[in-house]
């Protein structure tokens, strides 16, 4: 099959600077508050559906696209495919959704979405993350819940 | 069209929890008051349907009575009571919609409909408890001829949305039957003697919704309806007929109360409830009168459209997102059950 980018650019990953704390602490007036850095260190070595690299390394994710607010509970992701027509993009946004589903406290609510321009069929690929019965059908699917779970094995490590 | 901005009154009624009904291991999707309102279904990502009734006659606590399983393989994604609340129709993800009967004291499945391709999201009995109809992602209606001896035949497959169908509702009289949409739209179908055809398609600026529309509830005579959408908005229809046809009119759109999609209304004697993705439940009535010097200032004004206002919310009324919100049948008074994500 051809590769949708023959020849991506890699970025370098920047050194890691805080380490994962465990997230069900018990007590929540102890614990510190989610923040933009914490959801970075969930989302950036997520592995790219099409080539051995984190979405760090493509410049999919970066911290400048996350958006945190523990008070209010929400996170707002936006991610950039590699190239504007990746047809590569649902997975992408839904290996996102389910890393920080399964990362954060159920109470936080989650938007993931394409940056604004960076695709072409942005209207459809963002409704389709937003349908939360989309994407409950689509993890009941063996082989799509087996892609993501390939790209997220490396996040989880 | 009248279109109210949400302001919240300080008179508002209140909304209590009266009962936590703990049991299902995944999101719960739907629940439904049985006609009698002596039980309530609910089902769930756990792939199983339970049934709650009262601990003894006459008590007010709430416990599970039985488990429906193993019938269904995937998420079961909503249930529906036949009219006579006999049958319990459950629609799965699996593609097929299960039926089930007490016999001998005990819930049997007595019927299983295949034919739709992918995951079945909505049943809907008709009034008459003779049609049932379901609606899938394959973007398909396929409208069910209830038998005797627990047949059932497709009497007819509706196509027309572009999209996945998320719910079907009938009306009241049962000559009409309504289909949401992922494509925005809402569409009504009504009986042409050998076949449903599409009578009205409410989408586009100015009348349809704007983004997925989850979940339609018509008043109790069916004279007015109420939709609810992704977009945040609850519209509400006023539902007209010509010539016999169908033909709705948007009477308000009610936005600002909404922080994220609505996902569910019904419409019950205490009012219109809504269910949302913010985590609240709302009930919203009508005002009983227009306020006052309303349209006074120009005597040819068309008559004021009817107001509806927010009567009470409960705000973190689940942990995370609502799904459903159902009133209780007329003889259980006003309660409102609703499924939700599972507890952290």
């Amino acid at each position: 099959m051809d590769l949708i980018n023959p020849s991506p650019i890699l970025h370098a990953r920047k050194s890691a600077r805080r380490r994962l704390e465990p997230c069900e602490v018990v007590d929540e007036s102890a614990r510190q508050p989610i923040d933009v850095l914490e959801v970075f260190e969930h989302l950036r070595d997520v592995t790219d559906p099409e080539h051995p690299y984190t979405l760090e390394q493509l410049n999919v994710v970066s911290e400048e696209h996350i958006d945190v607010s523990d008070a209010e509970s929400y996170v707002r992701v936006q991610f950039t495919p590699t190239v504007q027509h990746c047809s590569m993009a649902t997975l992408i946004g839904l290996c996102l959704r389910v890393k920080l589903m399964r990362a954060l406290p159920p109470r936080f609510k989650v938007d993931i979405s394409v940056a604004p321009g960076a695709h072409a069929t942005e209207d459809a690929v963002n409704k389709q993350l937003a349908d939360k019965e989309r994407v409950a059908a689509a993890l009941e699917n063996p082989n799509l819940l087996s892609m993501v779970d390939r790209c997220l094995a490396s996040a989880d490590a | 069209m009248h279109n109210h901005k949400g302001s919240i009154s300080t008179e508002q009624g209140s909304l209590e929890e009266v009962q936590v009904l703990e049991g299902h291991t995944d999101r719960v999707w739907c629940s439904a008051w049985s006609p009698l309102g002596d039980m309530l279904a609910s089902c769930s990502g756990d792939r199983t349907v339970r049934i709650w009734s009262r601990q003894q006659p006459g008590s007010d606590a709430w416990s599970c009575s039985a488990i429906l399983e193993e019938a269904q393989t995937r998420t079961i994604r909503c249930v529906a009571w036949s009219p006579n609340g006999r049958c319990l129709a459950t629609a799965s993800f699996d593609a097929t919609t299960a039926i089930w009967e007490v016999q001998a004291g005990a819930w049997e499945q007595v019927a299983l409909l295949e034919g739709h391709e992918s995951e079945v999201k909505g049943a809907a009995w008709a009034p008459s408890g003779m049609l049932l109809a379901t609606c899938s992602r394959d973007k398909s209606v396929w409208i069910w001829d209830a038998m005797p001896g627990h047949e059932y035949e497709c009497a007819d497959v509706k196509q027309g949305h572009t999209q996945d169908v998320k719910s079907v509702t009938w009306h009241p009289d049962g000559d009409v039957l309504v289909s949401t949409s992922y494509d925005d739209s809402i569409r009504l179908w009504s009986d042409a003697g050998d076949e449903w055809s599409c009578a009205q398609t409410l989408e586009g600026p100015g009348i349809g919704h704007e983004s997925t529309v989850w979940g339609v509830a018509f008043d109790r005579d069916g004279s007015r309806a109420a939709s609810v959408s992704d977009d945040r908005t609850l519209r509400l229809w006023r539902c007209g007929r010509d010539r016999g046809e169908p033909r709705w009119r948007l009477l308000a759109c009610l936005s600002g109360f909404h922080e994220r999609s609505i996902f569910s209304v019904d419409w019950g004697v205490s009012g219109i409830a809504t269910g949302s993705g913010d985590n609240a439940i709302r009930v919203f009535v009508e005002d009983a009168a227009p306020e006052p010097g309303r349209g006074a200032s120009d005597p040819g004004a068309a008559p004021p459209a009817p107001a509806f206002r927010l009567a009470a919310q409960r705000r973190s009324a689940h942990p995370s997102d609502v799904n459903c919100a159902s009133g209780g049948a007329p003889l259980q008074g006003n309660a409102v059950p609703h499924g939700s994500e599972p507890p952290g």
